[in-house]
């Protein structure tokens, strides 16, 4: 049986420390190297806060699942939630090569997102969002990384 | 996250261990305010013993380093580790921002 994690969280920034506790135990338990520990970590902290601050904004509560899965070529977590409908992939880059003074940090979680990862896709199902993140394991790399170089 | 400060040379050495996140990010804010508050203008931030940063803790850095550029003052970072150097490099913030090697490299000249 694959190793995996699951969690239901309410829309409470508190809660998303709740998951970055679980994956790092998740992470120690199962010896996941501490790259791509660290590089889902970011990521669930910027999608969950994302999701918490536009995706429920103007209702109450807010409902959003955390599925971790570690398989040998990778580590995947699955982000379900009942909030609008957001595309990560649909949201343009930030430009990155502004000074300090004119710099803004707005819209940089997203691109942290999707650049850290080795895989990203989602969906909109059933009335909600279903985001794929995939980190591979053992150094591999994908070929959109190639092309972008190191 | 657990935030040490120092004083060499002048220079406020500032150590930031474990998370700088959306959850710890106003902690370490408060901090660097103060900081700023007590007359604080050379600083460097320690990041070896960071785990990792997201882009509330950018947000946190690059606010304190517009001030303290305000201020006649300036921001150094070093220790890095290879996710938070990613997160900089993604972010452009390794071109913005100074980010040395070592303490030693950091301090030179400062």
């Amino acid at each position: 049986m694959r190793p995996s994690l699951r969690m239901t969280i309410g829309a409470d920034p508190g809660e998303v420390a709740r998951v970055k506790t679980a994956l790092a135990e998740f992470a120690d338990a199962h010896a996941v190297p501490a790259g791509i520990r660290r590089s889902m970590s970011v990521v669930l902290d910027e999608l969950l806060n994302n999701t918490i601050s536009y995706g429920f904004a103007g209702r109450e509560g807010g409902e959003m699942t955390i599925a971790v899965e570690l398989r040998t070529d990778r580590l995947s977590v699955t982000l379900t939630d009942d909030g609008a409908p957001f595309n990560p992939l649909d949201v343009a880059a930030p430009d990155t090569a502004l000074s300090v003074e004119e710099r803004q940090v707005g819209g940089l979680g997203i691109h942290l997102a999707r650049r850290l990862m080795d895989e990203v896709s989602y969906q909109r199902r059933a009335g909600r969002n279903v985001v794929v993140l995939a980190k591979l394991l053992a150094g591999g790399r994908t070929a959109a990384d190639a092309e972008d170089g190191p | 996250m657990n935030i040490t400060t120092r004083i060499e040379h002048g220079v406020t050495v500032v150590g930031i261990a474990g998370n700088l996140d959306s959850n710890t990010s106003p902690q370490a804010q408060q901090a660097l305010d103060g900081m700023l508050a007590s007359g604080g203008r050379k600083m460097v931030v320690d990041f070896t013993a960071l785990d990792y940063i997201s882009s509330a803790g950018l947000r946190v850095l690059l606010g304190t380093a517009k001030r303290l550029n305000g201020a006649g003052g300036a921001l150094r970072l070093f220790g890095l580790n290879q996710t938070v150097q990613e997160v900089f490099d993604i972010s452009g913030f390794s071109t913005i921002l100074a980010v040395f090697a070592t303490e030693a490299d950091a301090l030179k000249g400062f």
